[in-house]
């Protein structure tokens, strides 16, 4: 068993992680359905198909994703900066996985969303529902099962991506990992730590899968 | 991260720093690299926490970002590179740095599982050589030094495998992270492995290398690492609090026990 001052470490790098994922999640959720809604809805055959609207926003989201995260880190020091005032820490670790989230979240909830029947939405335009009112009362409670088990696996995503906070010092269990079980050569550190996550993992993944129960009615 | 939650292990250390007591108006925050500048300032910290001097631990998993953190304010201090590297972050960059002080360096070897002598490493034997600038030039430099290749005229840690002018065993190198290649030793016939990385998978530069960089040789006395502050803070009483704390007696016994001096207490 690791001594206590590593154990000490070990549960401060838990709660790191908790937090990383946790606010990054948060932002994603907030931030990416609006694009979810702006790509289906401005898309191709959505419900008010603008090209000028949905080009640049698929463009944007296309290439946050195409920009590997490590890169995308250090490359966004100077708005991490303006964001949370320092570049370095668990907080500045945060806003790069914010923004590499958002985009991949959205882009998940963009295909929960075009799941949804179009026979529903054609219904709803049939009773002179506003677009406002089919957005909220069918497109998302009936996407609902697939925006769920999106931020699922969004969040099984951050845990990943947080294992690279150790770049601007962000810390976390995988970092922890990094410094202690890799760069000081103590194999026990990593064992621990890869147990952890991957309990962590199977909880989320068993909470994620529970909730989609909870929120579908079929 | 921070480290300060972390027990201070204060008992049993010689504190010639706690004598003269000073008052230090807040924590300072010093960034190093994960691995051996980490467990020193560690270390530093511990011995430096009775002065009242508060340091605060980021450790990084990356050479680049100390620098930018510190000349960007979000570090007082950092502790983890020496002077050639220095030199070339501030040329490219810019940065208004400065060293007032020296922490420890690691002398470099080359190691085998296939061979006891460089001489009797095959043709075409495979070595392994850090992949980050610095460190892989340093490598070429020692096999060089050991007779088993010749570089271009005036090469120094700068140098690539580019500048190999002779290769007699025509040696393939195999680049690799620093921390992996004593991990891989099975699988090539030699690798070049920086002390405290060689010390934590429990090999002995002194006794088992092939070739070892000199502890007084001009190489390792380059390869010193420094206390690194911006321009500005040299004169701070924690800045100079921070460089004694490096060249405090009792940290130096500290790291050629800990490290068995595969890793050369500097100053």
């Amino acid at each position: 068993m690791p001594s206590p001052a590593l154990q000490a470490l070990m549960l401060d790098a838990f709660w790191e992680t908790a937090a990383m994922v946790g606010a990054a999640a948060g932002i994603a959720v907030v931030l990416g359905l609006p694009l979810a809604l702006v790509l289906v809805l401005a898309g191709p055959g959505g419900l008010a198909a603008r090209r000028l609207v949905h080009r640049p926003v698929s463009l944007l989201v296309n290439a946050v994703r195409s920009v590997p995260f490590i890169i995308l880190m250090v490359a966004i020091v100077p708005f991490t900066r303006g964001v949370v005032g320092t570049s370095i820490g668990t907080a500045a670790a945060v806003v790069p996985l914010a923004v590499a989230a958002t985009a991949f979240v959205a882009r998940l909830f963009e295909t929960a969303l075009r799941e949804v029947d179009r026979g529903l939405i054609e219904a709803a335009q049939a009773m002179g529902a506003t677009r406002w009112q089919i957005v909220r009362k069918v497109l998302v409670p009936e996407a609902a099962p697939g925006l769920v088990a999106a931020v699922t696996v969004m969040l099984v995503s951050l845990v990943g991506f947080s294992a690279m906070a150790g770049a601007v010092g962000g810390g976390g269990l995988g970092d922890l990992g990094i410094r202690f079980g890799y760069q000081r050569f103590m194999p026990e550190v990593m064992l621990v730590v890869v147990g952890v996550l991957v309990l962590a993992v199977q909880g989320l993944q068993m909470l994620g899968d529970a909730a989609v129960r909870r929120v579908s009615h079929r | 991260m921070t480290l300060t939650r972390r027990a201070a292990v204060a008992a049993g250390l010689s504190l010639p720093l706690a004598a003269r007591a000073q008052t230090f108006a807040k924590p300072i925050r010093v960034g190093v690299t994960a691995g051996v500048h980490a467990q020193v300032l560690e270390r530093v910290r511990d011995m430096l926490a009775p002065s009242g001097l508060v340091v605060k631990v980021t450790e990084f998993a990356d050479f680049i970002q100390p620098n930018a953190a510190l000349a960007g304010g979000d570090l007082d201090a950092n502790a983890y590179q020496h002077q050639p590297f220095l030199d070339q972050q501030i040329k490219d960059r810019g940065y208004k740095l400065v060293p007032v002080g020296r922490t420890v360096m690691t002398a470099m070897a080359v190691f085998s599982k296939k061979t006891k002598t460089a001489e009797n490493l095959p043709d075409g034997a495979r070595v392994a050589i850090p992949n980050d600038p610095t460190n892989g030039g340093r490598a070429l430099v020692l096999l060089a030094g050991a007779g088993l290749i010749t570089l271009k005229e005036g090469a120094d840690f700068r140098a690539t495998t580019l500048d190999i002018v002779q290769n007699p065993k025509r040696l393939r190198f195999v680049e690799l992270d620093a921390a992996q290649i004593a991990r891989a030793l099975d699988d090539v016939d030699a690798g070049a492995i920086t002390g405290n990385y060689a010390v934590a998978a429990g090999m002995d530069p002194l006794r088992d290398g092939l070739a070892v960089e000199k502890a007084d040789g001009p190489l390792v006395r380059q390869y010193c690492c420094l206390v690194v502050v911006r321009q500005g803070d040299e004169a701070q009483p924690w800045a100079k609090a921070l460089a004694a704390g490096y060249a405090d007696a009792g940290l130096k016994g500290w790291v050629t026990q800990t490290f068995k001096g595969a890793v050369i207490p500097g100053a």
